[in-house]
């Protein structure tokens, strides 16, 4: 029976960039799932009626944060490594560690990737950009993806060697210490951009400017715990009662 | 307004889609970044990265959990800085720009509400590529994968620059001769939506860093005091 190699972990990590190119409300990301794991399947299944069984079976529902979905291949293709030696989870419990893997890794990376990190680059992005430089969408791109794009390469071989401790308690406080950090980090960048905007390189915006940023962000403060309206719709009508605003003027 | 700058209008539509969701997310399709490139595509750094800084504060915080599928500022982003440059390559005013900045930004705005539909439109073909790809693997045919995932990213990038052409032709026929024609009244209006968006958007990115914690509320006061009263300083 074969072992995986390092080219089929290789070959892996360069699929999970494709992980949500079909990605469906049925499935989500479970065609992208089987596409990504294909080079292990191939490699330990050389009977192809087994080989077909088993990715067929990986293209059901599956679902997590894309970016730590790496470290849940790997950890899966570890798994049917052991299966194809005669070791490994059955069918049934393969599915159900694959849920448990897809919620877990879904909890941890939906709070570091897209609640923290994303807004985190965004806002950094921004204040170098509000000084005019283009530099601004290179510092939000380089930042995003100096750790994005470090998991997603990197998360199949990590995942592959941790198996299940990759949702071990050590790797947990790890990722909730970063989202923490981050998060405190972005919180004051928020502060550093908002004094910019009131006093652009110490020059202070006229008081109308001050008043409406203020007001912006308390609206924005009441109304965004709210669901509807969207804060796209919200800023549609505010940007609608400017409009009316100049005209009556 | 030359052919080059509407076709890499239209490609940059199409990679922001694919960015999006189906290949690899790695913020590329942020307005800030589309923005920026095409202030470089057009020669127009100004407008660019004013109408990208606005469509990015607002789209930080817009996130695709689960199966939710938010609001499109892939291509939002595209068709906003797209119609903003469009309308000032006519006439390079100061007023002209800043009226090309607001009519960029409601554009932007507006396409990335209306993009919802399509996005799921292409998530419900991709339940029937998923459904005949399980079949064809069942019945032997283990290279459907490979086609599927091909076809999904066609679909998406075909799907990314026909709707940012709709939008972009929509936005330069309808909103430009408004920019044109009331470019002092549209102008005024930029000075007043400009920081109010702006302030609306650090709200939501200020409630996706504290959380309701009380320390990261206080780091956020504290670095907004210290920075304003350096500012201040340095500026004298």
């Amino acid at each position: 029976m074969g072992r995986l190699e390092g080219a089929d972990l290789r070959r892996m990590t360069v699929r999970t960039l494709l992980l949500q190119a079909t990605f469906n409300y049925e499935r989500q990301q479970g065609l992208g799932w089987a596409w990504a794991l294909q080079p292990a399947l191939e490699r330990l299944y050389p009977d192809a009626a087994e080989r077909r069984e088993r990715l067929a079976g990986h293209t059901a529902y599956f679902n997590t944060q894309p970016t730590l979905a790496s470290l849940a291949l790997g950890v899966v293709a570890g798994l049917e490594e052991q299966c194809a030696a005669g070791q490994g989870p059955d069918a049934g419990a393969m599915t159900r560690i694959k849920s448990v893997l897809g919620s877990s890794l879904a909890a941890l990376g939906d709070r570091l990737f897209w609640f923290t990190l994303r807004p985190f680059a965004a806002c950094l992005g921004v204040l170098v950009a509000l000084g005019g430089s283009w530099l601004g969408a290179v510092v939000l791109w380089a930042c995003y993806n100096f750790l994005h794009l470090g998991v997603r390469l990197l998360g199949v071989g990590w995942g592959y060697r941790l198996g299940s401790a990759v949702l071990g308690e050590a790797q947990r406080r790890r990722f909730e210490r970063l989202t923490d950090r981050i998060a405190v980090l972005g919180a004051m960048l928020v502060g550093v951009t908002t004094a910019w905007l009131l006093a652009p390189a110490g020059a202070p915006q006229p008081p109308v400017f001050q008043v409406v940023i203020a007001a912006g962000l308390g609206l924005g403060l009441v109304v965004g715990a709210r669901p509807r309206p969207s804060p796209t719709e919200w800023a549609l009508g505010a940007g609608a009662l400017c409009v009316v605003a100049a005209w009556l003027r | 307004m030359s052919h080059l700058q509407i076709f890499a209008t239209l490609l940059l539509g199409g990679v922001a889609a694919l960015d999006a969701t189906p290949v690899a997310q790695t913020l590329l399709s942020q307005p800030l970044v589309t923005a920026t490139l095409l202030g470089a595509v057009w020669g127009e750094w100004r407008v660019a990265l004013e109408v990208g800084v606005v469509l990015q504060i607002l789209a930080a915080s817009t996130l695709p959990i689960g199966a939710r599928t938010p609001e499109d500022y892939a291509v939002g982003g595209v068709v906003g800085a797209g119609v903003a440059l469009a309308v000032v390559s006519r006439q390079h005013f100061l007023m002209v720009s800043d009226a090309a900045a607001l009519t960029g930004v409601f554009a932007g705005l507006l396409a990335a509400s209306f993009g919802v539909p399509v996005v799921k439109w292409q998530r419900r073909r991709n339940e029937g590529l998923s459904r005949w790809c399980e079949a064809e693997i069942r019945g032997g045919h283990e290279s459907a994968l490979g086609a599927a995932q091909r076809a999904g990213v066609v679909l998406a990038f075909a799907a990314g620059v026909g709707y940012c052409a709709v939008c972009l032709a929509l936005g330069v026929w309808l909103l430009g001769p408004v920019a044109g024609h009331h470019s002092l009244r549209l102008a005024r209006a930029w000075a007043l939506a400009q920081p109010l968006w702006i302030g609306l958007g650090l709200a939501q990115l200020l409630q996706a860093f504290v959380r309701r914690r009380l320390t990261r509320a206080a780091a956020f006061g504290v670095a907004m005091l210290a920075s304003w009263m350096l500012l201040m300083m340095s500026g004298r």
